[in-house]
């Protein structure tokens, strides 16, 4: 699926069409009930105008087309407009149906939303608050910039990538990569990175300690100096499978909040938590 | 005190417009509260706040079925509130949640009217009417921006004296106790993102990333980049040959456990 002469599509229309405010305003006009479709049909909006030059009815068609139903990690959008772009080029010289395009871009949707979210939202985004709430707590006005800058540069450098080699790659690109097994080791790898941060932040970003002394006069310890002598930071580990095991137990987090409130309430009256 | 309030509607609005900028993630109370903080005149407390607000939000993120509390709106006013009436990250932290579930709430409601403009937008697209679909989008998104400035403007014009209220009747170790909950809610939040990438095969990831912290003191991004290069390395990603890891057996177990 590489580029023939007929193809109406440049480079530079796709890196246009990789930050326009379709592609930009993914979540801006978001509902429950389409979701993302508006977005994105602004986002190709003009690509499929150069698509479909001298054919009003079929450059209507197309908008309608790719009015439906989207909804995917904002930073991949670029990506699947790339794909739908390509085909439409191909629906344009009549090669395919109308309708395997939105096919296709439904097809997407579950797969990269999946990796999307693994890479931007669970991991890249734990990162960049973990570094900025540091520099937030020793009082330094750089740690919002610090968590804006390293969760949206590699966010743009993929979206402009993604929409030039989406298109460059056409349908066959998720076929392959998961064929090679390439999205299943990508999957891993990003999942290690957020579980390892996971339990770091589990010590570094755990504060709750229990101040009960135990002994009395020039040997008198509390109890999280006992705790911490084992293993440093063991109570956010307990605390973190507490959760994880309630939470698999489909307790709604609400309920979960407003209990540890409670108990954070009475430790605190009874001077055991701090 | 009504310019404030502005200005402060003006920071909720800015979370909002966000979502045109490329959902930066601009609309989190890491980047809110500081702000809060900029226009009230005290960054040190809104730093102080957006870092504890930040991690209470930490596993409020609209990921598959659950749909999180406003962590904007709740993150502003209670940042406002607290620097206004003079007090510290436990009362943010105590106001917080239920002003977010309540400002869900309210964006539920205004979402259900939206699907009327969303069916406009899709009958423009049949007629090859571009400006009309432009025209639905930016009506949508700068709806929204101008709810969130009068939700986060409006309750502080009016909610400061109520909020007053509240905070002398209510005891001090009750405020105490929100700071404990506030201490060990993140990992509450952690575990949560533990439900969404944790896997048998990862589980033992999860522990060396908290041995690393605990026993070696790495920092978070420390452990990020360590963890960058065993994934790298586990398969062979820059393609140096060796020997190929056995990925089929496990590819299966992605499931809970």
């Amino acid at each position: 699926m590489t580029s023939s002469p007929e193809n109406k599509i440049t480079r530079s229309d796709l890196v246009k069409s990789a930050v326009n405010v379709g592609a930009l305003g993914m979540e801006f006009s978001w509902t429950y009930y389409k979701q993302m479709n508006i977005a994105f049909c602004l986002m190709v909006a003009n690509m499929l105008k150069k698509i479909y030059a001298g054919r009003p009815d079929d450059y209507a068609e197309a908008l309608h087309r790719h009015c439906a139903f989207f909804n995917i990690t904002v930073q991949f959008a670029p990506f699947v407009g790339g794909i739908a772009m390509a085909m439409e080029e191909k629906v344009a010289r009549g090669e395919i149906e109308p309708e395997s395009v939105n096919d296709v871009k439904a097809a997407l949707m579950g797969p990269l939303s999946g990796i999307g979210d693994s890479i931007f939202l669970s991991t890249l985004r734990v990162v960049a608050a973990a570094v900025g709430i540091s520099l937030c707590q020793a009082g330094n006005p750089f740690g919002p910039i610090a968590f804006l800058l390293i969760y949206n540069v590699p966010g743009f450098a993929l979206r402009v990538w993604g929409a030039v080699k989406g298109y460059e790659l056409g349908v066959g690109f998720l076929d392959e990569a998961q064929r090679t097994g390439l999205m299943q080791k990508i999957m891993t790898c990003v999942g290690i990175v957020g579980v390892m941060v996971v339990g770091a932040m589990c010590k570094d970003m755990f504060w709750a300690s229990i101040p009960v002394a135990i002994g009395s006069g020039e040997d008198a310890q509390t109890l999280q100096d006992i705790l911490d002598g084992i293993m440093p930071g063991m109570l956010g580990m307990i605390a973190f499978w507490l959760y994880y095991w309630l939470l698999s137990k489909k307790i709604n987090p609400m309920v979960l909040i407003v209990a540890t409130m409670v108990v954070g309430i009475i430790g605190a009256f009874f001077g055991v938590l701090a | 005190m009504l310019v404030q309030a502005i200005l402060v509607g003006l920071v909720g609005a800015f979370g909002c417009l966000d979502y045109q900028l490329g959902t930066l993630y601009a609309f989190r109370p890491i980047v809110l509260c500081p702000l809060v903080g900029l226009v009230l005149g005290d960054l040190q407390t809104g730093l102080a706040v957006g870092a504890s607000l930040e991690l209470l939000f930490m596993g409020s993120i609209s990921i598959g079925a659950y749909v999180p509390p406003n962590e904007t709106v709740g993150g502003v006013l209670a940042c406002a509130f607290a620097i206004q009436l003079g007090q510290g990250t436990e009362t943010a932290i105590a106001l917080a949640m239920p002003i977010a579930v309540l400002s869900l709430t309210i964006g539920n409601i205004t979402d259900a009217g939206f699907s009327i403009i969303v069916d406009i937008a899709d009958k423009c697209a049949a007629k090859g009417n571009l400006k009309g679909i432009y025209a639905a989008h930016w009506s949508m998104g700068l709806f929204g921006c101008l709810e969130y400035f009068l939700l986060c403007g409006g309750a502080f014009y009016l909610g400061s004296d109520a909020i007053q209220g509240l905070l002398d009747f209510i005891p001090t170790f009750v405020i105490d106790g929100c700071g404990v909950a506030a201490n060990i809610l993140p990992a509450m939040g952690f575990a949560m993102l533990g439900r969404l990438v944790l896997t048998k095969q990862l589980v033992p990831f999860y522990f060396l990333g908290f041995l690393l912290c605990s026993y070696a003191n790495v920092p978070v991004l420390g452990v990020a980049l360590i963890a960058i290069i065993i994934g790298i390395d586990k398969f062979d990603l820059l393609g140096l040959g060796g020997a190929q890891p056995q990925l089929s057996a496990e590819g299966d177990e992605d499931d809970d456990f």
